[in-house]
């Protein structure tokens, strides 16, 4: 398996345990999880974000076969076009996280636009993390929306050339992001740790109504649990082949992996 | 091909590590390990498709190794009427004989009501064989107009299952949301009550709900809701033991069973958890 939602460093409002790249694997091995991508937690409240990229590039070195380090960056933090280009060409970093919402900037601000077209430029995927905890429990120091799907739809139609993993959403199926006649561009996938696999089957729905080639295994992991997602594809009604795709086949094809 | 064979019991169990303690049996198992989700909702009749989300409700229970789902369904608008809270527990009455074992009977009622609903839960629990009470937040469980219906749970010898949260920031449109710390006031006051503190995984900061509950030992928080934070049940156990969590998904369904696989704990606190503990309290109907 392939996870696309995975992440090391420490996040501001909550202990996470395996949150080191030992302790991660650890977890990962336990559940048959080959791969994952990771990007610092730590950087998503830290000013400049570019501590927390160095911070998961030392933590990633020995193991970067199966961690594969995304950056976080903000347009608008000073100096993002260098960090870019060092999270890229020094790091090797294979894609970049946003977070609008904790970084306080729109996706369809022009400065976000330029850093998506750098990214697609350099061949870096695009993460973007709809949510990070569930804001029923948020801190009394801040107030963090979710990251609309509108949004979400109007970048992937303006940056066509760039590659998108959207990452703990839900409710794509009642959105123009969740169907495949909608005009936007196949440039984006889907990933499952929040989506139902039984009852309302947002994951069915999406494989019929997407394709199963748009949708990716993710848990979200060490945010939360990894079970949950794996559960998820023991328990949807598809057919091995769709499974498999998800697990890993797509991932795989969109960060470039060689089959293991 | 298509793989649509359910998780089978034995592999559901595997999971757990429950097989190689010797757990995993036929949905036919003797007393112990029972699979019971303590907190699940059937679907109003003002939904046209009430039939088939309830269908597909036991047919996830089947898919995830759930043996029985304790059941209750609140009116689409609250505070509910009277006539809405009756209406509602008569759909869960059928219910239970449309799926005889698999679905047990919270009655659901508003507390300001106060004569019709007392009578209503001794109507469910008497005649119809509800196993519990379903209170959601219409008033705090502090508030005395509550106090009567707990008494009658005592007498009754049946839990309360107790929507509940605890947000550091104001609940839109629930005002009156009981939380953990309001729930273990209450069991100060009546220690003989079975209080179940809902949805720990739905209730907002999790961390502070379990810490107030630590020193209200008859207090049990169900581990159901959409969150999956990784450790939150291994702290729940740390914290309160897991003599005192139930299982549960609140619809939630590979959320609640997923983080229970997940948790490390032992095979037997898990087996407790997933439906020992919520057997000892649904027992106590039966003893004098």
């Amino acid at each position: 398996m392939i996870d696309v939602n995975a992440y090391l460093g420490h996040f501001a409002f909550r202990q996470l345990r395996h949150n080191t790249a030992a302790g991660l694997l650890r977890l990962m091995d336990s559940r048959r999880i080959e791969r994952a991508v990771v990007s610092s937690a730590s950087a998503i409240t830290y000013r400049n974000a570019q501590s927390g990229n160095e911070e998961v590039a030392a933590e990633v070195k020995a193991q970067s076969d199966r961690l594969l380090a995304f950056a976080v960056i903000s347009p608008f933090y000073a100096g993002w076009q260098d960090d870019l280009k060092a999270c890229h060409e020094e790091f090797g970093m294979k894609g970049l996280r946003l977070y609008p919402r904790w970084h306080n900037y729109r996706l369809s601000d022009p400065a976000c636009l330029e850093l998506v077209n750098a990214a697609a430029e350099r061949k870096m995927v695009v993460s973007i993390p709809i949510r990070v905890e569930d804001r029923r429990q948020r801190s009394w120091l801040v107030d963090v929306p979710d990251v609309e799907l509108e949004e979400i739809a109007g970048l992937v139609k303006a940056c066509p050339r760039a590659q998108f993993i959207l990452v703990n959403g839900t409710g794509f199926v009642g959105s123009a992001l969740g169907r495949k006649q909608s005009g936007l561009p196949a440039n984006y996938f889907i990933e499952i740790s929040r989506l139902a696999a039984v009852l309302a089957n947002e994951i069915g729905q999406l494989v019929t109504n997407l394709g199963a080639e748009r949708v990716v295994f993710g848990t979200g992991m060490p945010f939360n649990y990894p079970d949950p997602a794996v559960l998820k594809l023991e328990v949807l009604e598809a057919s091995e082949d769709v499974k498999d795709a998800i697990r890993r086949r797509n991932a795989a094809k969109l960060l470039g992996l060689s089959p293991r | 091909m298509l793989d649509r064979g359910p998780i089978h019991r034995r592999t559901f169990l595997e999971a757990f590590g429950l097989a190689a303690a010797g757990l995993a049996r036929s949905p036919a198992a003797p007393a112990g390990s029972m699979v019971i989700d303590c907190h699940a909702h059937l679907t109003h009749r003002s939904r046209a498709s009430w039939q088939e989300d309830d269908r597909k409700l036991i047919e996830a229970a089947d898919k995830l190794g759930i043996d029985q789902l304790c059941c209750s369904l609140l009116t689409p608008r609250r505070p509910a009427t009277a006539e809405g809270f009756r209406e509602c527990n008569q759909w869960v009455a059928e219910a239970m004989r449309r799926f005889p074992g698999r679905v047990l009977g919270y009655c659901y009622v508003n507390p300001g009501y106060g004569r019709e609903a007392l009578a209503e839960i001794r109507r469910c629990v008497e005649e119809r064989g509800f196993a519990g009470v379903k209170l959601y937040n219409e008033y705090r469980i502090t508030e005395p107009v509550v106090w009567p219906i707990i008494e009658l749970t005592i007498e009754l010898r049946v839990p309360i299952l107790h929507h509940a949260g605890h947000a550091h920031s104001f609940v839109e449109g629930q005002p009156h949301i009981s939380d953990g710390g309001h729930l273990s006031e209450v069991a100060r006051r009546y220690p003989e009550a079975m209080l179940i503190c809902g949805h720990v995984c739905g209730g907002g900061d999790w961390e502070w709900t379990i810490k107030a509950l630590r020193n209200a030992p008859t207090v049990c928080l169900d581990t159901s809701g959409s969150v999956i934070d990784e450790g939150v049940i291994e702290m729940a156990a740390r914290v309160l033991g897991a003599d005192r969590l139930v299982f549960g998904c609140d619809m939630s369904m590979t959320a609640g069973v997923g983080k229970l696989r997940a948790a490390s704990l032992s095979a037997a606190d898990k087996q407790k958890i997933l439906g020992g503990n919520m057997q000892r309290l649904l027992a106590r109907r039966g003893t004098k």
